[in-house]
Parts: C-alpha cells; sequence; structure tokens
C-alpha cells in the first residue's frame, strides 16, 4: 500500500470512484482534442499537461465547491505576477515569486498547489509531489484545490515510473468533490 | 641587447688604438656613443613598460569585495510587525531618522506612522526604484502603506536589505565600480577643472602644465603644484610604487604616453575614478569615487549634490588631511576652493558655488556600521557558500551574495542569550557560562538568526555551528517516533514500564540509567513518558525499537552524527551541534515536510547576472503522520511536562512545542522549541565542558522564553496529517470513549493504531443514537 494512499478520508465514497475516473478521462480527452485544434502555436507540451491534466478537470469538477482561505492584497499581487511569469515560460522567476508569497503565507494551499504546478512545467517531478501533498495536508482536502493537488501528484507519479500510486491519485481526485470535508 | 653592446665595445677598443683624432671628433664619436647607449636601452625598455601597460590594463580586474546582505523586509497591510522592528529594521539598512524623510535612506517617525523615503536597490530577482511610502502600524501589524506622492494604496513594498558583512580582499580595499556613463557629468568636468585641465588635449604628459607648475614652485621656493596629469596619477597608481625618484617619474611619463597611445579618454577616466584613493576606513583602504560616496554621504555616486562632488574631488589631493570626518575645516576650506575652480572654469554659476559653500559637508556623522554584530551569521553563510565558492572567489568577484537572516530577530536572539546568561549569573551560576542560538523559520528552512557567543562583538568559537555537545533528552522523542511508526504495536495511549533496569555493556561493565527525580513511576504511557522525559520507560521503549534503527533515523532528518550504538544512545549520548539538533526538529515542526536550512538564497555577480539560486526543496520525511502524532506530544511537555514552566515565561498560555535536555552532571542545557512558524534551539554549557549546574528547563529555556516573549507566536498547527486523525479517548484506560463521558481526552492517532473497545460510557451511549457517535469521534478539538 502506498503510503498516500493510506487515509481514513476516503472510506466513505468508494461507490463514486468509477464514474469520477470516466469524467476525467471524458474530460482530459475533451481538453486535449480542443487544444489541438487550437489555431495558434501550440503550447508546449507540459504546459499542456498541467492544463489538461490538472487544471481543467478540476475546475470542471469542482461545480461549485470553493474553499478557498481568504488571501491577503500581497500574496494576490504575488499570484498574479507568478501566474504571468508562467504564461510567459518564465518558470524561474514564477517559482522565485511563489516562494516569496510562501515567505508571506507559508502554510497556503494555493501558493504550494500553484508551486506545484510550475514544478511539473519544469518537469522537477519530485518537488511537484512534494509541494502538491504539502497542499492537500494543510489545504481543505475537498474541492478544486484538493482535486488539483490529486491530479498532480497522479501526473508526477506517473512520470515517476508509480503507476499504481497514479491511479490511486486519480481516485482521491476524483472523491474531493464528494467527500465531506474534515474540520479540525 | 648584449649583442649591439658588444659591437660598441669592440668600437671602443678600436678607438682607443687611433691617436691620431681631433679633441672634437673624439667628443662628437662619444656623443654618438652615448645617445647609442641609451637608445638601446630605451627602445627595449619602452618595449617592456608598453607590455606591462596593455597586459595590466586590459586585464585589468579589481578584486572586488562581496557584499552579504539581510533578507528584505516585506511591508505589507496585515504583516506582523512593530514599530520598534520596524525602526529596528530601518536602521539596520542605514536608515537615518529625520525630520522629513526628504532623501533616499531616510525616516520619519510621527505617533504610529513610519515615512519612508527607500533607496533604489537591485534585489536578487530584480531592480526597484526608490519610493517615499508611509506605514501605519496598529497592534503589532501594519495596518496601511501608501504611497507618499499618489496617496495611493500599496499592497506590498520590500525595503532594501541591510548590508551586514563584506567579504574583502586580502590587500585590503574596499570599492565599488561604476560605469563612466553614470558619473555625475559635474564629477568628470570637476575632476579635470581642479586636477587635470588640459586632460581632453594631452597626450599623456602636459608640458605646459609641467612648465606652470615648475614656475609656481619657482616661485614659493618649494613644490606647491604638482604638473602631474590624471593619466600619470592613474599610472602612478596602477604601476608604481609610491618612491619619488627620477626613474619613477621618467618611467610614469613614459608609460602615461602608452596608456594614451592604447586607450581613449573615457577608458582612461574611468580607471581614474575607480581606482584613486579617498579615505580609510578601519584597516580597509577605500578607493574610487563609488565607493567614497556610500563611506562619506551613504549615497550612491549619482545621487551626489555639487557640495559633495566637490568636496570629494579635493580630498584627491590627500584623502586623509582632508578627511572631512576628522578635519572639517580644512575639508571646508579644500571644498570652497574646488567650487571657486568650479565658477571659474563655469561649471557652476559664482551664484549656484556660492550658495554650495554657505552649505555645510554633507557628510554623515560615521560611515555604516559594517556589521560586525553578525559573525557568527556570516560563519554559516560562509560554509554554505564553501560548497560553491573558492575563499578566494569571495574575496574578488565583488559577488551579491543575499541571506536569510532578519536583522531584528538576530538582535532579539542576541540580546535573549546575553541577558539570559547574565541573569543566570546573577542566580549564582558560573559567569562563564557560554551559550548558543540558532532559529529558522520552520516551512522554508530560512535560518533568520545565529548566536554563538554571549558577547555578539567576540567573532571566534562559534558555538552555534561548532560546538559539539552531548543532546541529552533532546534526543527522545526520536525513540518515541520511532515507536509511533509502528501503529500496530504502539500509540501515545500505550504503557510501558517506567522501572529500574540494568544493562551489560559490550565491554562488560553494566549501566543503570535512573530518573532525573531518582523515582521510577511503574507503567505508564507513552505520552507521561515522553512529556515527562522518564529515562527508564526511554530506554525500555528503545530497546524494543533497537538503537541502529535510532541512527538511521537521525540520518533521515538530515543529520549524520558519529555514534557509537549503545543503549545511553536513547538518553542523549550523542554529541549535535545546535545547528544541527534546529535540523531535526525542523522537519518535526513541519509536519515531516524536511527542507535543508538554509542562510543563502541566492548569489549574484557584481552587475546583476544570477549565479546560483537555492530554491526551496522539500524533503518529506515518511510516516508523516507518526510526525503529526508526535507533535501533539511534544505540545504536552509544554502544557504539562518537563517544560510546564514555558508559558509563564512567555507571559500566555500559546500552543508551543518543545523539549529540554540536560546531559550527566548538569553539563549542558538544552531547549528545542516551536511555533506554527518558527523553531529555535538553544545551549547552554561551558566550553571545557565541566559540570555548569545547568538543566534544560533552567537556563536553556529562559533563553528560549526571552526570546520567544518578543516575537508574535502562532500556535502550533495540530490538525492531522492524511493517515492520522483524533478520537475521544479514556485517559486511564485508553479506550474509546464519548465527549462528556468521565476522563475523556482528545489523543491523535495514526490509522489502524487507534483502540477498539470503547468504554462503558460509550457504548451506552452508541445504543441511544449510532448516527452521532461518529460525529463525536471525528469531531472538533478546538
Amino acid at each position: 500500500m502506498n503510503r498516500y494512499g493510506k487515509s481514513g478520508l476516503v472510506r466513505n465514497v468508494d461507490g463514486t470512484g468509477l464514474a469520477g475516473v470516466l469524467r476525467t478521462l471524458v474530460s482530459t480527452l475533451l481538453v486535449a482534442l480542443i487544444s489541438a485544434c487550437a489555431a495558434s502555436a501550440p503550447a508546449p507540451v507540459e504546459e499542456r499537461e498541467v492544463e489538461a491534466r490538472v487544471r481543467e478537470p478540476a475546475r470542471q469538477s469542482s461545480e461549485g465547491v470553493q474553499v478557498f482561505p481568504l488571501q491577503n492584497p500581497a500574496v494576490k499581487e504575488l499570484l498574479a505576477d507568478a501566474g504571468a511569469a508562467e504564461n510567459a515560460g518564465d518558470y524561474d522567476q514564477a517559482a522565485v515569486l511563489l516562494e516569496r508569497a510562501l515567505r508571506i503565507q507559508p502554510r497556503d494551499p494555493e501558493i504550494l498547489q500553484n508551486m506545484a504546478e510550475v514544478q511539473l512545467q519544469v518537469k522537477d517531478y519530485e518537488q511537484a509531489l512534494n509541494f502538491a501533498v504539502r497542499s492537500y495536508d494543510i489545504g481543505p482536502r475537498v474541492g478544486e484545490i484538493c482535486s488539483r493537488n490529486w491530479r498532480t501528484i497522479s501526473v508526477a507519479r506517473e512520470h515517476l515510473g508509480d503507476h499504481s500510486g497514479s491511479a490511486q491519485a486519480e481516485l482521491r481526485a476524483s472523491a474531493c468533490m464528494n467527500t465531506k470535508p474534515t474540520s479540525l | 641587447m648584449s649583442k649591439s653592446r658588444k659591437k660598441k665595445a669592440s668600437k671602443r677598443r678600436k678607438q682607443g688604438k687611433s691617436t691620431k683624432k681631433s679633441w672634437s671628433s673624439r667628443v662628437w664619436r662619444l656623443f654618438l656613443l652615448l645617445g647609442g647607449i641609451f637608445l638601446g636601452l630605451l627602445v627595449p625598455w619602452v618595449v617592456y613598460l608598453n607590455h606591462q601597460v596593455t597586459t595590466e590594463f586590459e586585464g585589468r580586474k579589481w578584486d572586488l569585495p562581496s557584499r552579504v546582505y539581510a533578507r528584505a523586509l516585506e511591508i505589507y497591510p496585515g504583516a506582523p510587525l512593530s514599530l520598534q522592528d520596524l525602526e529596528q529594521e530601518l536602521k539596520s539598512s542605514g536608515y537615518r531618522r529625520s525630520d522629513r524623510a526628504s532623501r533616499p535612506g531616510s525616516y520619519r517617525v510621527s505617533g504610529q506612522a513610519i515615512d519612508i523615503y527607500r533607496r533604489s536597490f537591485r534585489f536578487h530577482d530584480g531592480a526597484e526604484g526608490a519610493l517615499q511610502f508611509k506605514v501605519t502600524i496598529a497592534g503589532g501589524r501594519v495596518n496601511t502603506v501608501r504611497d507618499t506622492a499618489s496617496g495611493g494604496v500599496l499592497d506590498l513594498v520590500r525595503l532594501e536589505p541591510a548590508e551586514i558583512a563584506s567579504i574583502y580582499p586580502l590587500q585590503k580595499e574596499d570599492r565599488t565600480l561604476v560605469n563612466i556613463e553614470d558619473v555625475p557629468p559635474l564629477l568628470v568636468s570637476g575632476l579635470q577643472a581642479v586636477e587635470d585641465r588640459n586632460f581632453k588635449h594631452h597626450p599623456g604628459i602636459d608640458l605646459r602644465g609641467i612648465a606652470r607648475a615648475a614656475l609656481a614652485n619657482l616661485k614659493a621656493g618649494k613644490a606647491v603644484q604638482g604638473g602631474s596629469t590624471l593619466t600619470q596619477q592613474l599610472v602612478k597608481n596602477f604601476f608604481l610604487t609610491q618612491e619619488r625618484t627620477v626613474l619613477r617619474k621618467f618611467n610614469e611619463a613614459i608609460m602615461a604616453l602608452l596608456l594614451e597611445f592604447h586607450y581613449d579618454k573615457a577608458e582612461i577616466l574611468e580607471a581614474y575614478i575607480n581606482e584613486v584613493f579617498l579615505g580609510q576606513h578601519g584597516a580597509y583602504a577605500v578607493h574610487g569615487f563609488g565607493r567614497a560616496s556610500l563611506f562619506y554621504f551613504d549615497q550612491p555616486l549619482e545621487r551626489l549634490e555639487p557640495r559633495q562632488i566637490s568636496l570629494l574631488i579635493g580630498m584627491v589631493k590627500g584623502p586623509s588631511y582632508y578627511n572631512p570626518r576628522r578635519h572639517p575645516q580644512r575639508a571646508r576650506q579644500r571644498r570652497d576652493q574646488v567650487l571657486a575652480a568650479f565658477s571659474e572654469t563655469g561649471l557652476m554659476t559664482e551664484a549656484a558655488a556660492a550658495e554650495a559653500s554657505l552649505s555645510g559637508l554633507g557628510v554623515t556623522d560615521s560611515p555604516r556600521a559594517r556589521g560586525t554584530r553578525y559573525h557568527a551569521f556570516i560563519d554559516l553563510v560562509r560554509n554554505q557558500l564553501a560548497q560553491v565558492y573558492k575563499e578566494e572567489d569571495l574575496r574578488s568577484e565583488g559577488l551579491r551574495i543575499f541571506t536569510t537572516l532578519s536583522p531584528s530577530d538576530q538582535e532579539k536572539a542576541q540580546k535573549a542569550v546575553s541577558g539570559g546568561l547574565r541573569n543566570l549569573g546573577e542566580r549564582g551560576l558560573s559567569s562563564s557560562l557560554q551559550g548558543a542560538l540558532v532559529m529558522a523559520d520552520v516551512a522554508s528552512g530560512e535560518v533568520t538568526a545565529v548566536v554563538g557567543d554571549r558577547d555578539a562583538n567576540r567573532p571566534g568559537f562559534n558555538r552555534a555551528i561548532n560546538a559539539r555537545r552531548q543532546v541529552g533528552s533532546v534526543i527522545k522523542p526520536l525513540v518515541y517516533l520511532l515507536a509511533l511508526e509502528h501503529g500496530a504495536d504502539y500509540n501515545l495511549m500505550s504503557r510501558i514500564q517506567d522501572e529500574p533496569l540494568t544493562l551489560k555493556q559490550a565491554d562488560g561493565s553494566s549501566w543503570t540509567p535512573a530518573n532525573y527525580d531518582g523515582q521510577s513511576h511503574g507503567e505508564v504511557t507513552l505520552l507521561e513518558a515522553l512529556s515527562q522525559s522518564y529515562n527508564q520507560a526511554t530506554v525500555r521503549l528503545g530497546l524494543n525499537i533497537g538503537v541502529n534503527n535510532l541512527i538511521s533515523r537521525l540520518a533521515q532528518l538530515g543529520v549524520v552524527a558519529d555514534v557509537t550504538p549503545v543503549p545511553s544512545v536513547f538518553l542523549g549520548a550523542v554529541e549535535l551541534t545546535p545547528l544541527e539538533v534546529t535540523q531535526i526538529y525542523q522537519s518535526l515542526a513541519a509536519s515531516g515536510f524536511s527542507v535543508p536550512l538554509r542562510s543563502v538564497i541566492a548569489v549574484q555577480t557584481a552587475t546583476g547576472g544570477e549565479l546560483v539560486r537555492y530554491p526551496l526543496r522539500m524533503l518529506p520525511q515518511p510516516r508523516r503522520e507518526a510526525i503529526g502524532v508526535l507533535n501533539y506530544a511534544l505540545t504536552q511537555v509544554v502544557e504539562r511536562g518537563t517544560a510546564r514552566a514555558l508559558n509563564g515565561l512567555l507571559g500566555q498560555a500559546a500552543t508551543v512545542a518543545g523539549k529540554t535536555g540536560t546531559t550527566n552532571d548538569r553539563r549542558d542545557s538544552w531547549f528545542v522549541g516551536y511555533t506554527r512558524n518558527r523553531v529555535a534551539v538553544a545551549w547552554v554549557g561551558e566550553d571545557d565542558n565541566r559540570p555548569a549546574g545547568v538543566t534544560g528547563s533552567n537556563a536553556a529555556m529562559r533563553i528560549w522564553a526571552a526570546l520567544f516573549r518578543e516575537l508574535a507566536i502562532e500556535p502550533v498547527d495540530l490538525r492531522m496529517p492524511d493517515g492520522a486523525f483524533w478520537l475521544w479517548v479514556d485517559s486511564n484506560s485508553g479506550l474509546l470513549t464519548a465527549e462528556g463521558c468521565e476522563g475523556a481526552i482528545q489523543v491523535p492517532y495514526i490509522n489502524g493504531s487507534e483502540p477498539e473497545e470503547m468504554t462503558d460510557c460509550l457504548a451506552g451511549s452508541q445504543d441511544e443514537d449510532d448516527e452521532s457517535i461518529w460525529k463525536k469521534w471525528f469531531g472538533k478539538k478546538r
């Protein structure tokens, strides 16, 4: 058993796993199709991967289940700058800005998850995995961010050769929308 | 050369034989001969000098000291920052308090508001311009930040970091290079007006200038004027010694001509501006106008006013004689002479020059402090950089080193150590007690303060980094961590025996560990044994764990120690430095997301190119759910265990995790504690390791508390990670129970380690309402 998979939180969601996987598969294919047909120059593969396999399906499946902590304006500004740097393909600068944001709010699940996605794009799968797990640990463990957490974990594990772990993470991602949020 | 000499020598022999030649012819021949010898010597000599001039000038690379910067303070609404801390940070960054913050590097305090005029600065991730802004503070937090000019709200501003050290070249020259394009025009033309009016036109030496100087000297009957051009002065500084001989004067002239032949005026002037000696800062010679500007005025060269430019130009003539701090009268006279020359040559209007000569010198009282209080931290920086850079690179490449030091944390940490040790002295302990402290940010592993001696200003033995001392009970949490990792066998409510035991050691001797209070406590829970730091229980538990497992767990936590695998290791017979202990506890405090401790985040070249970045990289520990459970146990050390005096010392009841440590015969006192965002380790003991009468709670914990009393404390986060959860259990039996039942307490369990049997109280209520039990089981703690 993988150490991330062993959890008390998915006990009661077994019934919905298959539907979640199907949904993910469909949406992944859909996004892949759409981006393949786009007229503009295609983004680099790794960028598509983050968008297609992490962000888009998480957005689609979150269905209004949003649990975001309030962000202070300083962090918001840094995240916006980091996002701009990322879009411009300057992942180093994006990482520097996210690190700066983390100095202000070290336990902000969204900053951590953004960092995980940047790491995914620079193909540092180990760090991508670490940041996503950390984000999940201190995050809401439900909703879109949770879904992005597990999808990132899934993609990272796949690249690291842990295929069963990747599949498990995919299941956890679908469960993000069904699990009762655990407070505490 | 030797060939031509031989020829001439043979000629002379022939000459000696011919006696019929006339005298005039002889004189003529002699003249030719001498001329020949002279030329024969001169040509190769010039070739030699030419080689020297071109290779030296082209390969010219000044050894530039590296500058070490503290972390940049982030100012934003909501930032935890008191007025005192902000002022402390400003002072560390070399800001001056004034009535109106009208110049970069100054600030003004009015009530709970501070007006700041930030200097422009090249941060490690980009340059930012000068900025005037106003910060208001309320209740220990930044309330508002506004742009002074526009009045607009600023979401985030950072202060340029304090320069905490320079790593100087061995020849002890301090220098900040400037490009000729960035030099104020008044300095460029003013320098010529005063030192070398014909600079633009002469070929390196100025015959008219020499004649004029000679005339003036003749008139005065002594040397009052020099005819040296700027080029000659540069040559003198660059290539020659300071002795005044005819030969040197000759060399100087030739080399000046050669320099001018090869290079253009701008290059020569730029070299001059960076080379000229302009003062002495302690053991270090201040070279070049760029550094001199910072040294005398605390402003970059491009911001100098005419009165300051004229002073610097005047000082070229004699930097110590005209030292404006030591001899302001002389300096002023000299400056006014320069201003007169400016108006005479039309560089300034007469009125402007007259007005400038009425103003003060504009010199700061003292050069910006060179941060001698940061020795201990700089040692850590050097250690980290030594993995990448050679010492000579640090001394010559002009690197810009961006570190994680927080000047205000450092100040508080040093105060806590120095004050705490003084206090222990007053309580009857030795006045030779030493102390050390390391503090780091939990999530990033960034070290914010290092104290290596009770005296901040004493460089030398750095105990925080280099003192290897037995850690005592500080090691114990790892024994319990290993036990908790075996969830099938142990949870915090598992019972172990705190009873006397005797162990046969490898050398045949026997070892009988005793408890601190000399008592044995019978059957105790893991939670009690850890929070009360019972030795006998810990050794029993450790024997089940295995000492080699403990040692390898230590390595997993980032500390490879040379440990003999004997049972006394369970009680801390391991020698570690305070820095290493900090590394271990960073992992615990960060819920298992280990980050190698860092003191440097980036290194740049002198011109701002990025060389190395040390990004945040996490190395997660296995079984983080066990670390989550252990974190709770360590808060119980503070709440009811050996560190229960801490809250009193802190003056507040905060959720803090910690562990005390005392070694045999009270030689060492340790306290490690962490909050949600900070982890710090304090150590107290004697350098020669003699019994010091200290315990974890009577010495190191007091220092730790004195530090954290001055910091905003964020409570430890006790939410369990994936794989562990909270349960209501009976405090005596450890059975499942419900909130509200007698003796019910909440304890975290790793999945699968939870008890299965339940108390009667729970069983009774379960019949009533099956649903709500789940709620109770997984209910909120706080």
